[in-house]
């Protein structure tokens, strides 16, 4: 499991430092396996993308756009005709749908000691790596209905939509937008279906049910079967009995009577 | 007639013995059935939100059954000692009578254990778990009862979902309603704890880090009690009333034999 994040680290790495022809990716599957989601998209932070375009004695931010993909083909524009990047919130694009907005402002991440993999298993380290190394698009479900919010409000993203997005490196002084990366891939918020659709119907019977009905059925009738049998039998049996016994008593009489008449 | 005397003198031990095992399987059957009854694990408030207990049904007949046979078992060796025409055939429809509903009982339980598929279960949680606004106090009622059940089976089973937790993110329900996305993809529960019953660590518990959620389902934690109950109330029955068959059927002949 390490060794497989930290090979992930380097091939992160190696890809990163190819320049500006790279897109914002997904958080790496291994570790937010819960992304996208219904409402939120996990971004890796643009590791040693923009390294190529820094200066030594300036400070610098980079401000993570996004837009739906149906946005493209009405502006895709992230900056104004000067090079100042655009400031617009999520309100304005009506959630990105006319034009990208600015989801989040944050420092260029660390290129020369990013954060390791191995410590994601330590409880105490686990915030700090998953701050350092990703940024969740959508996770403030609170600051659209603030009005006291003043500062990058990343509200939570429409389900089963295509959003795009891109990262602009800043020059926080001028204000000026000094490198971009191309739009991201698109990425499709998950879709929830119905619980109403869930079939319960249970299926065929299972083999057990049906062996305990047939087999006590068949007991059932053949002991009422027998009740009936011994009933009957007892009933015919009591008939045949009296029947003799009203025989052997007549032969009884009879035999008395022919001694008494010998006699006489 | 010393033949038949032998035979008959067999035919006697033969019923007594069969009475004494039906008497000890009686009891075996009570006492069964009231530990299912009693709902060891918690699960009856489910079964009951599903509206279809007829395996908790099936047990409560089983305790009256169980000591039905017992009593019943005494009475037919006292009959058979005594070989008194009267008290057999009491005892033969007596019988009859019990063979009946513990027929119904085991039945009862097969039939109605098949019901209870992962699906009934999901759509459930779905649908009922922290559901806010209750139509009728029944509602309420059963509401509260499965909340309160997958809270506590989810803690103990270090469990989430029906199937993984993936359930609370391919379906809508009740608890989406009142708990937004972003914060709560899925039930805190579903988050690995400590020792003071909070998550270990909130953001990997919500983006799904490995060791930080549970993300297997919770279904065998369901399955397996309900499953005994319902196999064990059937199958002893079926047994029980697979040797009290032939117990019955020699008592019958053995009455039929018998002169007043």
């Amino acid at each position: 499991m390490c060794s497989r994040w930290v090979v992930l680290a380097f091939y992160c790495l190696g890809q990163m430092c190819a320049g500006q022809s790279l897109k914002p990716q997904i958080a790496a599957p291994e570790l937010a396996t819960n992304n996208p989601t219904l409402t939120t998209v996990a971004l890796e932070k643009p590791f040693c993308v923009f390294d190529s375009s820094l200066y030594p004695n300036k400070s610098y931010v980079i401000y993570l756009y996004a837009m739906k993909e149906s946005a493209s083909a009405i502006s895709s524009l992230v900056t104004t005709t000067n090079s100042k990047p655009l400031n617009s919130t999520f309100q304005q694009t009506s959630g990105g749908k006319l034009g990208p907005y600015k989801a989040a402002v944050f420092n260029v991440p660390n290129c020369a000691s990013p954060p390791k993999f191995t410590d994601v298993g330590d409880v105490n380290k686990v915030s700090d790596v998953l701050k350092q190394y990703l940024f969740r698009v959508g996770d403030d479900g609170t600051c659209l209905y603030d009005p006291n919010f003043l500062a990058v409000c990343n509200p939570p993203l429409t389900p089963d939509t295509t959003y795009r997005f891109k990262y602009v490196l800043v020059d926080s002084t001028e204000g000026i937008m000094k490198d971009q990366t191309l739009w991201s891939d698109p990425i499709k918020t998950r879709r929830a279906k119905l619980p109403l659709k869930i079939d319960t119907w249970p299926g065929r019977r299972s083999g057990g049910m049906i062996v305990i009905t047939s087999i006590l059925s068949v007991l059932v009738f053949l002991l009422l079967a027998g009740l009936l049998a011994s009933v009957s039998s007892a009933v015919m049996g009591s008939e045949a009995s009296s029947a003799e016994t009203k025989h052997m008593s007549q032969t009884v009489q009879q035999s008395e009577l022919r001694p008494q008449l010998s006699s006489e | 007639m010393a033949k038949s005397d032998d035979g008959i003198r067999i035919l006697q031990g033969l019923l007594v013995f069969g009475n004494v095992v039906i008497g000890m399987c009686g009891i075996a059957l009570t006492a069964e059935c009231i530990f299912f009854v009693s709902n060891p694990h918690g699960l009856y408030p489910l079964l009951e939100a599903t509206e279809n207990d007829d395996i908790y049904a099936a047990a409560w007949i089983g305790i009256f059954v169980g000591f039905a046979l017992f009593a019943l078992s005494i009475l037919g060796i006292v009959a058979v000692i005594k070989s008194n025409r009267t008290l057999l055939l009491v005892y033969i429809i007596l019988m009859l009578i019990t063979y009946a509903f513990e027929m119904a009982s085991s039945i009862t339980a097969a039939t109605q254990r098949d019901f209870l598929t992962p699906n009934l279960f999901l759509k459930q949680m779905l649908e009922r778990y922290n559901k806010s606004e209750a139509d009728n106090n029944n509602d309420k009622w059963m509401t509260e009862g499965v909340t309160k059940t997958w809270d506590k089976l989810m803690l103990q089973n270090q469990c989430c979902g029906v199937q993984g937790a993936s359930d609370w993110q391919e379906y809508t329900s009740a608890f989406r309603r009142t708990h937004n996305d972003a914060d709560y993809p899925w039930p805190r529960n579903c988050c690995v704890m400590n020792a003071q019953g909070s998550p270990i660590n909130l953001d990997g518990c919500k983006l799904g880090v490995p060791g930080y959620y549970n993300s297997n389902g919770c279904y065998d934690a369901i399955s397996g009690p309900m499953n005994t109950h319902a196999w064990g109330v059937a199958w002893f029955g079926f047994a029980i009333l697979c040797w009290t068959f032939f117990v019955l059927l020699g008592t019958m002949f053995y009455w039929s034999r018998v002169e007043y």
